[in-house]
């Protein structure tokens, strides 16, 4: 139904900045994530992730009213962090700004450092980024936040001898939990960042914290700039600023490479992991790929030629992408609510000839799957009405998931992360073919 | 104190003792950093509106308003689809710099040409309101070119909390009604005010209307057409059910077109049957009444059994509410009551004093009341209160869940139908399922078969799956 438009959004394929943000900040050890603008953004974003995770998700905000819009925000933002710092014994605050606090312009760094003078301020590590919902999408506010965390921490003491393995974008917990094994099996010394495993996919307990568990510790990051390299995943178009940035100021060299998902690139992932460390991947793990490649191979005739759009995330649109490829299937859509120029070509080299989409809609998506005879549909589960509505299959993959159950627990990434999409399309489309009359 | 967790918040929370009634500070600004369970204006106004069916909602700010509220309201339509996709300006920073009008007059433009819908409604979010574009001024030549009504809903985000945004929505319906003609076909007319339909609400209660005779001229907003809207000042009678929301359009109506109006609410067995005898007491007509007791009898005769086997399951358990507003706060007493439950702890995001007074004079001693909870208090009430089950949204349904209490689901967008008889049904079932379920009996911690010299102390205040 809905239409195509020069101007207009209609149903949006993308969300604002500070949604990225709380990615980061709930990814560091006893972080607390505030909002410096109105109070419904912070609700508004924890209901969206609460559907998301099937999870509590606590985001603080100073609570900006008239007052502050028409004198400043900086006494709400200092009570906001006193009140979180007494009701949640944080050790890090991670603030994010809303269009409202950006544009009658507070001056966030400048504010927080007057905070520091503070009595509470003493023990808890506080970082900012501005995340003005108009200027970019939650990709870009993710990418901010990871590199403000990594520029206020890192620093150089002695060498560590660890590898730093930054998400470039958003995964799952069973994704960073996978990633996390790999290395813990392969004996890799490590620091991962942001952790979401644990806090964005907390286990039932006897006791609640205030902060759930898990996530990246402030040493570490601060350790960061002693590494021996940094390796970026989910960062090939978007490129990663947290990693560049060790670079230049540490000489740590950086390796910004697609998200390991699919055969090829989880070997290059891997490949780069041997490089380093002069180790070969374990045993087990090479038997996980050679179960991926047999998955593939007897689901080969089913996917020949299937023609697919996949939409969402940039990185997750091109790993899927290339995952597709390798099974003989043909993605005619390619489509990003972000927007990114090495998207755009990275996709176009990916599958030549396919209709590649930046800062697209739902109405143009729509539009598009349309006129090139779509089979099936992979992303969030916001193409939901666009699948409906033309009567196609959705494979649920990736950010936001409201509407079926596990996405806190798919896993995509790696060969044993492949080899489960390879079986999801797969049933999804023999799915709809039992769906139809024959 | 009852729970003692941020500075600035002991007035806000309350115990009922006695027959003192309880001045409660309420209704105003969230304290910063305490993780508030209230959204903004805009939201409300939202929440409001977007049930209307046929409207077009354009949300003028940037993607987030509009992407994390685009088809959020589990309100259900017998038609149009319209109000299920969402609509925006997107703005970018180059229109919060020169300002946003151009994009919106275009954007309107654009879209009416190609949905042609019957009303436009225009959304300002935070961003307009510091940028100052006059959202006013172009809808109001947007609605001379287009020849349908376009119309600005004032809800800058932090111009206030939910309640503003009931309000601004209040007056946008308010500049819609009164522009068409229309003659009913009844004597007996109604608007129904506040009603979502959500999960289909409305529908197990419009027919009880009908067999009275009643013709209800317009549904504000569940299931809600634009041309309905526009001639609902012909209706003799506003039923108003979510009070909150849309007492302030009752009132603009009573004053503008003389319709008086009554509060009802039709969840629970009492309170639906109230509601369908309020409605034949105003038209003084002997036939209607009688009609309505043969009504509440034979679905009281109907949904009693039912209702009997979940009660028995459920009585004398410990209930948690904590709503939006306070009208289904009050009906939630009620209903609890029907299942033989106790309250234990009620509050709401955006009750008034008035709303407080009501609440406490309902509800038994011992029972804590509490405004604008935010997770960390409602953890701690939940635990000392040793509530079973917590009726809320869903940003508290995990919340309770980490704590191995039950949850119902009552807010805007749950999926089962709770009104009218048969929803009280749904609703006992409900709170029986979730209750009596097994999980909550499977041990949380496994019995270690190594044993080690050290022993556990227990708290007291953890809940226990085991022992309970």
């Amino acid at each position: 139904m809905p239409e195509c438009h020069a101007t207009a959004t209609v149903n949006p394929c993308s969300m604002c900045m500070p949604m990225g943000a709380v990615f980061v900040f709930r990814g560091i050890e006893g972080c607390m994530p505030l909002f410096h603008g109105s109070q419904g953004c912070s609700t508004y974003m924890r209901l969206y992730l609460a559907h998301h995770f099937r999870e509590p998700v606590d985001i603080a905000s100073s609570a900006l009213s008239e007052k502050g819009a028409v004198y400043g925000g900086a006494a709400n933002l200092k009570q906001g962090l006193k009140n979180v710092i007494a009701g949640y014994g944080p050790l890090a605050v991670g603030i994010a700004t809303t269009c409202l606090a950006e544009t009658i312009g507070d001056d966030v760094p400048q504010i927080v450092r007057e905070f520091r003078q503070e009595p509470q301020a003493s023990c808890v590590t506080i970082f900012s980024v501005s995340t003005p919902s108009y200027k970019a999408s939650h990709e870009a506010g993710y990418s901010a936040a990871l590199s403000a965390v990594v520029r206020s921490l890192a620093e150089r003491s002695k060498p560590n001898g660890k590898i730093n393995l930054l998400l470039g974008s958003i995964v799952s917990p069973a994704d960073v939990r996978y990633i996390k094994r790999l290395l813990c099996d392969w004996g890799i010394g490590h620091i991962l960042l942001p952790d979401t495993s644990e806090s964005f996919d907390a286990p039932l307990t006897k006791d609640f914290p205030r902060i759930p568990s898990g996530g990246t510790p402030l040493e570490a990051i601060r350790d960061a700039g002693n590494s021996v390299a940094t390796i970026s995943i989910g960062a090939w178009a978007n490129g990663q600023g947290a990693g560049d940035y060790l670079q230049e100021e540490f000489d740590v060299p950086h390796n910004a490479l697609p998200l390991p998902l699919g055969l090829e690139a989880t070997d290059r992932f891997v490949g780069r992991l041997e490089t380093l460390t002069c180790q070969p991947l374990p045993e087990e793990y090479e038997k996980e790929r050679g179960r991926l490649l047999d998955t593939m191979v007897d689901a080969h005739k089913l996917m020949a030629g299937v023609r697919t759009c996949v939409y969402g995330d940039t990185e997750m649109v091109l790993g899927l992408s290339s995952l597709m490829k390798e099974l003989g299937m043909s993605p005619q859509v390619l489509a990003t609510g972000s927007s990114s120029p090495n998207f755009d070509r990275l996709a176009s080299e990916l599958a030549p000839g396919a209709k590649v989409m930046s800062g697209a809609d739902f109405s143009q998506i729509q539009e598009e799957v349309e006129a090139l005879d779509v089979e099936l549909l992979v992303g969030p589960f916001t193409g939901r009405q666009t699948a409906r509505a033309i009567e196609l299959p959705l494979l649920r993959v990736g950010f936001p998931n409201h509407d079926r159950f596990g996405a806190a627990r798919q896993l995509v990434l790696g060969y044993e992360g492949a080899g489960r999409l390879v079986d999801a399309m797969a049933n999804a489309l023999i799915d709809d073919r039992e769906r139809r009359p024959s | 104190m009852i729970v003692d967790i941020f500075e600035g918040r002991e007035g806000h929370i309350r115990e009922k003792t006695g027959s003192e009634t309880l001045p409660l500070a309420c209704n105003n600004e969230s304290l910063a950093g305490a993780v508030s369970q209230r959204a903004c204006v805009y939201s409300g106004a939202r929440v409001v509106l977007n049930p209307l069916t046929d409207a077009l909602h354009l949300v003028h700010g940037p993607i987030g308003c509009a992407a994390y509220t685009w088809d959020i309201r589990g309100s259900y339509s017998s038609g149009p689809m319209l109000y299920r996709s969402s609509f925006s300006t997107d703005m970018k920073e180059l229109d919060v710099i020169f300002g946003g009008e151009k994009k919106l007059a275009k954007v309107i433009q654009e879209l009416a040409a190609s949905y042609r819908p019957p009303a436009i409604f225009v959304y300002s979010t935070c961003i307009v309101g510091v940028i100052g574009d006059d959202i006013r001024a172009v809808c109001k030549s947007a609605s001379e070119e287009l020849g349908i009504p376009v119309i600005p809903v004032k809800s800058e985000g932090f111009k206030g909390n939910k309640n503003e945004g009931y309000k601004a929505a209040c007056n946008a319906l308010f500049e819609l009604i009164g522009t068409a003609d229309y003659t009913p076909k009844s004597p007996y007319t109604l608007n129904l005010l506040g009603e979502y339909n959500v999960a289909g609400d409305l529908w197990s209660v419009k027919p009880y209307f009908e067999e009275m005779g009643i013709e209800i001229i317009a549904s504000l907003n569940g299931d809600g057409r634009v041309k309905d809207i526009r001639r609902a000042h012909l209706a003799r009678l506003n039923l108003v059910q979510c009070s909150g929301s849309m007492t302030y359009l009752a009132k603009r109506l009573e004053e503008r077109y003389g319709i008086p109006y009554r509060r009802i609410s039709f969840f629970g067995l009492e309170d639906m049957a109230s509601a369908l005898r309020t409605a034949a007491e105003f038209f003084t007509s002997d036939d209607m009444k009688a009609r309505t007791e043969t009504i509440v009898e034979r679905e009281l005769s109907r949904v009693l059994p039912k209702i009997e086997y979940h009660r028995s399951r459920v009585e004398g358990k410990r209930a948690a509410i904590y709503m939006g507003g306070a009208a289904k706060a009050v009906s939630l007493v009620k209903a609890f009551r029907e299942l033989g439950m106790d309250v234990v702890i009620i509050g709401t995001q955006t009750g008034d004093r008035d709303d407080y007074k009501k609440i406490s004079y309902i509800v038994k001693d011992g029972t804590v009341i509490v405004d604008d909870a935010n997770p960390l208090e409602l953890k701690e009430l939940l635990w000392k209160q040793k509530a079973d089950l917590l009726v809320a949204g869903v940003k508290e349904r995990f919340l309770a869940y980490k704590l191995g209490i039950a949850f119902c689901d009552f807010n805007h967008d749950r999926t089962t139908q709770f009104e009218g008889f048969d929803g009280m049904v749904n609703f006992a079932r409900e709170v029986d399922i979730t209750i009596n379920s097994p999980v909550w009996r499977l041990p949380v911690k496994r019995d270690c078969q190594v044993r080690y010299q050290t022993t556990e102390v227990e708290d007291a205040r953890v809940p226990c799956y085991g022992n309970s």
